[in-house]
C-alpha cells in the first residue's frame, strides 16, 4: 500500500513537472496576446479604420510595423482591435455559457426526476443542431451585430457545461461524504460548496479554455465566410479573407491573423494540458 | 533441502526509499504444495515483499537481496529477470479483484484470452479450455457477463482463474479476503489450497487470522518492515512468543470480552410495518423494531440482502415503499448518524480533516476545544487534522469520523461495517472507542457486521437477514 502510493506521487511528480511547464508556457503566450489586445490599441495610437490610398500595401517598416493593407490601414492596429475583439467575445460567450450550464447540470443530477429528464431533452436538442450553425443562425438575424454572435456562441457552448457539470457531479451527490454531510445537518449550499465545486472546478476550468477557443474558431471562420461581422470592423476572419488575394505580393498580410489565432488557440489548449489539477 | 525441490525462495529481501528502510532481512523458502501467510498492520511492508518479489516495485524504492524462483536465481533488484515469468510461473491476485478485471470485456473472452496470449494454447483449445476453468469455478452461467454485473465473490473466483490461467505455479495473494464475508473467505481459503493442491505454492497477504489459520503451512508477521516472528501458522498462533504476535492474536475478535450491557433507557427510534424492494425484489417486508438508548442492535446476513437498505431507510435517507418510521419526539434533526465502511470516501476529499470538523463544530455551534478534547480522548493525534481524509490510516481516520458524529451528540448510530478493513488490533481500538463513546452518552448502536465473533462480543439484540 506505501509502494503504491509512492508510485503514484513519483509518476505525477514527473508527469505534473512537464504538464507545469506546458501551463507556463501557455500562459505567457495568452498573457502576451492579452496585453497585446488590451494596451495594443492605445500604444500604437493608430485609428484601424483611417485609410491612407497613397501607401497601400507596404511591406514593414518603421512605421507600420506589419505593413499596410490595400486601403493603406495599419495591419498592426487592426490586429490588436482584432485580438481584442476575439477575445473579449470568446471570453465573454464561455462565461456566459458556464454559468446556466453548470448550474443547470448540478440542478439535473440533483433533482432526477422529470426536471433531469426535461434538461436533458433540451440539451439534446440543441446539440443535434451543428454549433456553427445555430451561430449562423443567430448572424442572419442581425447581420453584422455582436449581440447576435454572442448569444448565438452562448447558446452552443452552454451544452456541453451542462453535460460535464451533470455528469461530474452525480457521483459526488451519490457518494458517501455528501450523504454524511447531509445527515449532519449541513443544506444544500455547504454540498455545493465544500464537495461539488472542489469537484467540478478542474474540469471547468479545462472546459472554459476549450469553449473560448472553440468561440474564437468560430467568430473566425464565420468572418472568413463573410456572415459574421461585417468590414470595416478588424476582426481575424475578416482580415483573412481580405489578405488573401495579396498572399503572393505580400505574404506576410496574411500570416499576421493567422499566427494570431494559432497562437490563442495553442496557447489555451496549453494552459489546460493534462496533469494533475494544482 | 535441496535447491531443486524449491519453488520460490527468499534470501535477506529487503526494500529501501532512499536511505531509510521499508523492509528488511526477510527470507522463506517455500516447496511445491507450501503455503506462507504474511501478517501485520497496514503498512508494515506486506505489500511491498509481494511486490519486490513480482519485480513490480515502484521506481522510487530499491530493493535487495535474492529471489529463485522455479529454479531461476536473480537479485532482487533485477525486476526485469522475473517479469518474464509473470503469468507463466509467478500471478498476482491483486487487492479488489473486481477492478483487476477488464470492465470491457466479458469474462470468458478475458479468460481465454490469458490462455491463447500467455499460455500459448491455439484459440480454439483456449476457448474449451475457458468453459472448463469457468465450469470448475461455478461460473458457467455468468461466462458472458460483465465484470460490474458479477458479486463481489464472483468477481474474486473470475480474478482468481484468470491469474491463474497461464499455469503459474506461485501465486501471490493480496489481501485476498478483504470485505468478504464468512461465506466467500471460506471459499477464498479453498480456492487458494486448490493451487496448493496442484503442486503449486501460495503467498498469501492478510491480516484475518482465521484465514492465516486455515491455511496452515508457514508464517511471518511483519511489524513496520521487520520479521517479529516466523515459523510454523498453527504453532505461532497458538503460542505467540513476541509480544506484537501475541497482541496480535489478543486482539482477533474471537477473544474478545463480551461487553457488559448497559441499562437501556428511552426508546429512540420505532418501525411498524416496514417493507422495501428494489426493482421489484423485496428485500424486507413487515418489519417491526424498536431501539432504546444504550441498545446495541447487530445486523447480520449476506451481502445484497438489505442491511444497509435497512439502515438508510431507518436513517430517513430511503423512503419506504410501505410502514413508518418514528422518532422519539425532541430528537434533534441530526440525531441519527451513520458510520462508513470506507471512512475516506466519507469526507469531502479536497480539504483538510479540520476544516470538515471546524464546519460540523460551526454548524451546531460546539466549541472548538471541546472537539479537540474529544479528539484526544479518541486517541487521534492533533497534528493529523492537517492532512486530508486520504493521507490518513483506515483506523485513525475512522476516529475522526466517529468524533465527527459524537460532535452532534446523537441517540442513535448506524456504523456499517465500521472496522471490517483493518487489522485485529485497530480493529479492537476502534470498536473500543465507539463502544465507550456511545455508552458515555447513553447512545443506540446499530451495528452491520460480517464477523460472528463481533456480533458475539458487542450486540445486546441480533437480527439475521436471509438469502431469499
Amino acid at each position: 500500500m506505501n509502494g503504491s502510493l509512492l508510485d503514484a506521487s513519483a509518476l505525477t511528480g514527473r508527469r505534473s513537472r512537464r504538464a507545469a511547464t506546458r501551463r507556463r508556457t501557455g500562459f505567457c503566450i495568452l498573457a502576451s496576446v492579452a496585453v497585446f489586445s488590451l494596451f495594443g490599441p492605445a500604444v500604437i495610437g493608430i485609428d484601424p479604420a483611417r485609410q491612407t490610398l497613397a501607401d497601400t500595401l507596404l511591406p514593414p517598416g518603421a512605421a507600420h510595423w506589419l505593413g499596410t493593407d490595400v486601403l493603406g490601414r495599419s495591419v498592426l492596429a487592426r490586429l490588436a482591435h482584432a485580438a481584442r475583439l476575439s477575445l473579449g467575445l470568446a471570453l465573454l460567450a464561455a462565461v456566459t455559457a458556464a454559468i446556466p450550464g453548470v448550474l443547470l447540470g448540478v440542478v439535473a443530477s440533483w433533482r432526477g426526476g422529470r426536471i433531469e429528464r426535461g434538461l436533458v431533452m433540451l440539451a439534446d436538442a440543441v446539440l443535434s443542431v451543428p454549433g456553427l450553425l445555430l451561430v449562423l443562425l443567430f448572424a442572419v438575424l442581425a447581420p453584422g451585430r455582436y449581440w447576435a454572435l454572442y448569444i448565438g456562441l452562448s447558446l452552443s457552448l452552454w451544452v456541453e457545461y451542462f453535460r460535464v457539470a451533470r455528469a461530474a457531479s452525480r457521483p459526488v451527490l451519490a457518494g458517501d461524504a455528501v450523504q454524511a454531510s447531509r445527515l449532519l445537518g449541513f443544506g444544500p449550499g455547504y454540498v455545493l460548496r465544500r464537495h461539488l465545486l472542489p469537484a467540478l472546478a478542474p474540469v471547468l476550468g479545462t472546459l472554459l479554455a476549450f469553449s473560448a477557443a472553440q468561440a474564437v474558431l468560430a467568430l473566425a471562420a464565420l468572418g472568413f465566410i463573410g456572415v459574421g461581422l461585417q468590414p470595416p470592423t478588424p476582426e481575424l476572419g475578416l482580415m483573412m479573407i481580405e489578405f488573401l488575394p495579396h498572399y503572393e505580393e505580400a505574404p506576410w498580410l496574411i500570416a499576421a491573423p493567422v499566427a494570431l489565432l494559432m497562437l490563442l488557440v495553442l496557447g489555451m489548449m496549453l494552459l489546460v494540458s493534462e496533469g494533475e489539477p494544482a | 533441502m535441496t535447491t531443486s525441490s524449491v519453488l520460490l525462495a527468499v534470501e535477506n529481501l529487503g526494500v529501501h526509499a532512499g536511505a531509510r528502510p521499508l523492509l528488511r532481512d526477510v527470507s522463506f523458502s517455500l516447496r511445491p504444495g507450501e503455503v506462507l501467510t504474511l501478517l501485520g498492520e497496514s503498512g508494515a511492508g506486506k505489500s511491498l515483499l509481494a511486490q519486490a518479489v513480482m519485480g513490480n516495485l515502484p521506481a522510487a524504492l530499491r530493493a535487495g537481496g535474492r529471489v529463485l524462483l522455479d529454479g531461476v536465481e536473480s537479485r532482487a533488484e533485477e525486476a526485469r529477470a522475473r517479469r518474464s515469468l509473470w503469468g507463466r510461473t509467478l500471478a498476482l491476485l491483486p487487492q479488489e479483484p473486481a477492478l483487476a478485471l477488464d470492465p470491457l470485456m466479458r469474462i470468458a473472452p478475458q479468460l481465454s484470452e490469458t490462455h491463447e496470449l500467455v499460455r500459448g494454447a491455439a484459440f480454439e483449445e483456449a476457448e474449451a479450455a475457458a468453459a472448463r476453468d469457468l465450469d470448475a469455478a461455478g461460473l458457467a452461467a455468468s461466462a458472458r457477463r460483465y465484470a460490474w454485473e458479477l458479486s463481489g465473490g464472483m468477481a474474486q473466483r473470475a480474478a482468481a482463474t484468470v491469474a491463474c490461467a497461464g499455469g503459474a505455479r506461485v501465486l501471490l495473494a493480496d489481501e485476498p479476503t478483504k470485505g468478504l464475508d464468512a461465506h466467500w473467505r471460506d471459499h477464498t481459503v479453498a480456492m487458494l489450497q486448490s493451487v496448493q493442491r496442484s503442486g503449486g505454492c501460495v503467498v498469501v497477504i492478510t491480516h484475518d487470522l482465521r484465514v492465516a489459520r486455515a491455511l496452515g503451512g508457514q508464517l511471518i508477521v511483519l511489524r513496520a518492515g521487520e520479521v517479529v516472528e516466523q515459523g510454523d501458522a498453527q504453532t505461532v498462533l497458538a503460542s505467540p512468543r513476541h509480544a506484537y504476535t501475541r497482541r496480535l492474536v489478543a486482539a482477533e475478535p474471537a477473544h474478545w470480552p463480551r461487553r457488559a450491557t448497559v441499562a437501556t433507557g428511552a426508546p429512540v427510534l420505532s418501525a411498524q410495518g416496514l417493507s422495501k424492494g428494489f426493482g421489484g425484489k423485496p428485500l424486507f417486508d413487515g418489519l417491526d423494531l424498536q431501539i432504546h438508548a444504550g441498545d446495541r442492535f447487530v445486523l447480520q446476513g449476506p451481502s445484497g440482502t438489505g442491511k444497509s437498505t435497512l439502515g438508510n431507510v431507518l436513517l430517513g435517507l430511503l423512503p419506504a415503499d410501505r410502514g413508518v418510521v418514528r422518532r422519539a419526539e425532541g430528537l434533534s434533526s441530526t440525531a441519527f448518524q451513520k458510520l462508513y465502511q470506507d471512512p475516506v470516501g466519507s469526507f469531502a476529499p479536497s480539504v483538510s480533516l479540520e476544516s470538515s470538523l471546524r464546519d460540523v463544530a460551526a454548524r451546531h455551534r460546539c466549541a472548538w476545544p471541546g472537539v479537540l478534547q474529544q479528539l484526544e480522548r479518541l486517541g487521534v493525534p492533533a497534528d493529523l487534522l492537517g492532512r486530508r481524509p486520504a493521507e490518513v490510516s483506515g483506523g485513525e481516520l475512522q476516529r475522526v469520523a466517529l468524533a465527527r458524529v459524537l460532535t452532534v451528540r446523537p441517540a442513535l448510530v448506524f456504523a456499517d461495517e465500521p472496522t471490517s478493513r483493518l487489522d485485529p488490533l485497530s480493529q479492537q481500538e476502534a470498536m473500543d472507542v465507539l463502544l465507550d463513546a456511545l455508552d458515555e452518552r447513553g447512545a443506540a448502536l446499530m451495528l452491520v457486521t460480517h464477523d460472528e465473533d463481533i456480533a458475539d462480543a458487542v450486540g445486546t439484540t441480533r437480527w439475521r437477514f436471509v438469502q431469499t
